[in-house]
């Protein structure tokens, strides 16, 4: 291990600063986990990216799932979404003042027909989601795809290198990476701690030779064309959409919705939710960290009124994926 | 403060610690002895001390044990992290209707069993049925006395060691594995800790057992307690490959992960190789896992960098115990 480390010092030598993008949750937290931050070179930064599915929901879209709560509609999803502060309220206070909502761990725990389905995540969750529609359930789909964000981020950010989300690689396949073109080196990794630092030595070596690849270098579950049978039953099910990512605004056809409108919970209770005015806390800095743009305890809220007990945004809410909640849980307070 | 109960104000973490202190501040305490220990104490030639614990957990059978004998083991353990022999245990039963006699008798015959094993007698009780639908089919509150001649809160210091009785967390990985139907030869670690402390309490200055909140709470109560930094060596921890795997395959850290037959002690550092030679005797996986400095919080070192090991929060794992 102290090898892969001495090599990245040595490597960084002779480069300037460098910024590199985790894009992936589950990398942030590796990060956090095993301190990796403190024992990297100086000029090498890494910054957290939007790979964290509550984090990026819109808050339009918790405040549209709130409303249909409230007003009688019976819902499902994962456990974090239920304490995403919406401009009101969210979930659990919905749900305390009667709110019929269901927290699942698997979308087969959902039994009833007339029970809308709130899916979020990116391609790993997606075909979960997929299947429920394929079954005749009704899906608010908040589901977002990365390519285009990470088009985005690259372009705006002037981020050096990337290390591609593993799990989301699984579903589609690491040539898909190579048609997107980011124009800097990219490495699709593993979530283990070694995995996370050998894939910054192989992006400080790309960056060095001037190379713009992209390495699969989490082979053992990513295959060149990824799970062929969750993506064909995305694409039976649902359609791209330009989708509202929070912290980046709309971006084209990075959303997926389901194909069929009588499905498609937005399409169904449009006349609940069309009127809907979302506020975001102001003081909240979620749409800066979410970008990579500060850290999260350059926030005033962090760790003083935003605690995971008492979450202001959306970041601070899960444990495993949201950088705020992940740098609290590791970092502490200051 | 909240207006309703959340879970996580029952999930061993910060919360739970944060309405425990209220309760504290609301009932007078008087002559009794209570600063954050599992039971509280009152002098009386020799000392007598005082614990009480409900228990409530899903599934109510589990590989390896039941309802009954966590809330046997949860209170004679209470006891004997605070050095007591356990004189006496109460055991109160409410029950929803339409529970299975069978079931109750087999929890009843667990503690029954448990009590003959370890001699400590089941002196009083009560038992009650709610209203079917009114509760989740069993709820157990179990009371202990036991007598310590000294109690074991001696003052820590910088570079006393800090141990664990066995590997942690497999009460916790044990049940998480039922829930999720996946099959793994885990069982429960629900045992009474009474004689591995009597084995060691002359050379221990304080324990405290590991259940809900897992290492992760118990460290940082005890540091937060003797106004200590603990400082853990993440490789030293002994934790087995299947309790490793299954946390990994549901993304979640082990720190928190719920004991029911396991206990953190504090020894200086000549004691710790006579402690830990006896703690193996029982369970082969006990080591030192780390040491007292100046400071606060709890560090781990993990095999690449340092980080903060905070408080468990938020329900974390389903509720287990």
């Amino acid at each position: 291990m102290n090898e892969l480390i001495k090599k990245i010092h040595s490597v960084a030598k002779s480069l300037g600063r460098v910024k590199l993008m985790e894009v992936c949750g589950g990398h942030t937290n590796t990060v956090m986990k095993y301190g990796l931050k403190e024992i990297l070179p100086e000029n090498v930064k890494l910054v957290s990216g939007p790979g964290c599915p509550v984090c990026v929901t819109s808050q339009k879209d918790i405040d549209a799932v709130v409303e249909m709560a409230l007003n009688g509609i019976k819902i499902a999803t994962y456990g974090d979404m239920l304490r995403v502060p919406g401009t009101k309220k969210s979930l659990a206070d919905a749900r305390s003042e009667g709110a019929d909502i269901q927290v699942v761990y698997s979308v087969d725990e959902i039994k009833e027909k007339d029970r809308v389905f709130f899916g979020i995540g990116f391609e790993t969750t997606t075909p979960m989601t997929a299947r429920l529609l394929e079954k005749g359930f009704t899906v608010f789909s908040a589901h977002k795809t990365m390519p285009n964000a990470m088009k985005s981020l690259a372009q705006k950010m002037k981020i050096d290198g990337f290390i591609d989300p593993g799990h989301v690689s699984t579903i589609t396949g690491s040539k898909m990476w190579e048609e997107i073109n980011l124009g800097v080196p990219q490495v699709i990794a593993g979530f283990t701690p070694e995995a996370v630092t050998r894939a910054i030595l192989l992006l400080l070596e790309m960056i060095k030779r001037g190379e713009k690849r992209v390495k699969n270098d989490y082979r053992e579950v990513v295959l060149p064309n990824g799970n062929i049978v969750a993506k064909r039953l995305i694409n039976k099910t649902m359609k791209p959409i330009d989708a509202e990512w929070r912290g980046m605004g709309i971006i084209p056809n990075s959303g997926l919705t389901p194909r069929k409108e009588e499905l498609d919970a937005r399409i169904k209770y449009a006349d609940l939710i069309k009127n809907i005015k979302s506020i975001e806390n102001p003081a909240c800095k979620c749409n800066e960290v979410i970008r990579g743009l500060i850290e999260p305890k350059e926030c005033p809220l962090f760790g003083r009124k935003c605690t995971p007990e008492n979450p202001q945004g959306a970041c601070m809410v899960s444990e495993t994926e949201g950088a705020c909640a992940i740098a609290f849980k590791y970092g502490g307070k200051k | 403060m909240n207006e309703k109960i959340s879970l996580s104000e029952g999930s061993g973490g910060k919360e739970m610690q944060e309405l425990i202190k209220k309760f504290r501040e609301i009932f007078p305490i008087k002559k009794w002895k209570n600063e954050m220990d599992d039971a509280a104490s009152l002098q009386f030639n020799g000392k007598l001390l005082f614990t009480t614990d409900s228990y409530v957990v899903t599934p109510v059978f589990f590989a390896g044990g039941n309802i009954g004998k966590i809330a046997f083991c949860g209170t004679v353990n209470d006891l004997a992290v605070m050095g007591a022999k356990p004189l006496g245990i109460s055991l109160s039963i409410v029950l929803e209707e339409g529970f299975p006699k069978k079931d109750l008798f087999k929890i009843i015959d667990t503690i029954a069993g448990l009590s003959k094993k370890t001699g400590i007698p089941i002196i009083t009780g009560d038992t009650k049925v709610m209203e079917k639908g009114s509760i989740d089919k069993i709820i157990i509150n179990t009371s202990g006395i036991g007598k310590a001649e000294k109690i074991l809160d001696e003052k820590i210091s910088n570079g006393d060691r800090i141990i664990v009785s066995g590997g942690i967390g497999e009460h916790a990985a044990t049940l998480l594995a039922e829930r999720f139907n996946m099959k793994s030869k885990l069982k429960t670690d629900s045992k009474p800790l009474w004689n591995e402390i009597n084995a060691v309490k002359k050379y221990i200055k304080q324990a405290k057992d590991i259940t809900r909140g897992g290492l992760a709470a118990v460290l940082n109560e005890l540091a937060e307690k003797n106004k200590k930094q603990f400082f853990i060596e993440e490789e030293k921890i002994p934790i087995k490959k299947e309790v490793r795997s299954l946390a990994e395959i549901l993304g979640i850290d082990f720190y928190p992960f719920a004991c029911e037959g396991r206990f953190v002690c504090i020894c200086n550092k000549r004691n710790s190789k006579k402690v830990l030679k006896k703690l193996k005797k029982f369970n082969p996986l006990a080591r030192e896992i780390g040491k007292v400095k100046r400071g606060n919080g709890v560090i781990v070192q993990t095999r690449f960098g340092k980080r903060i090991l905070s408080w468990p929060s938020g329900k974390i794992v389903p509720r287990i115990c």
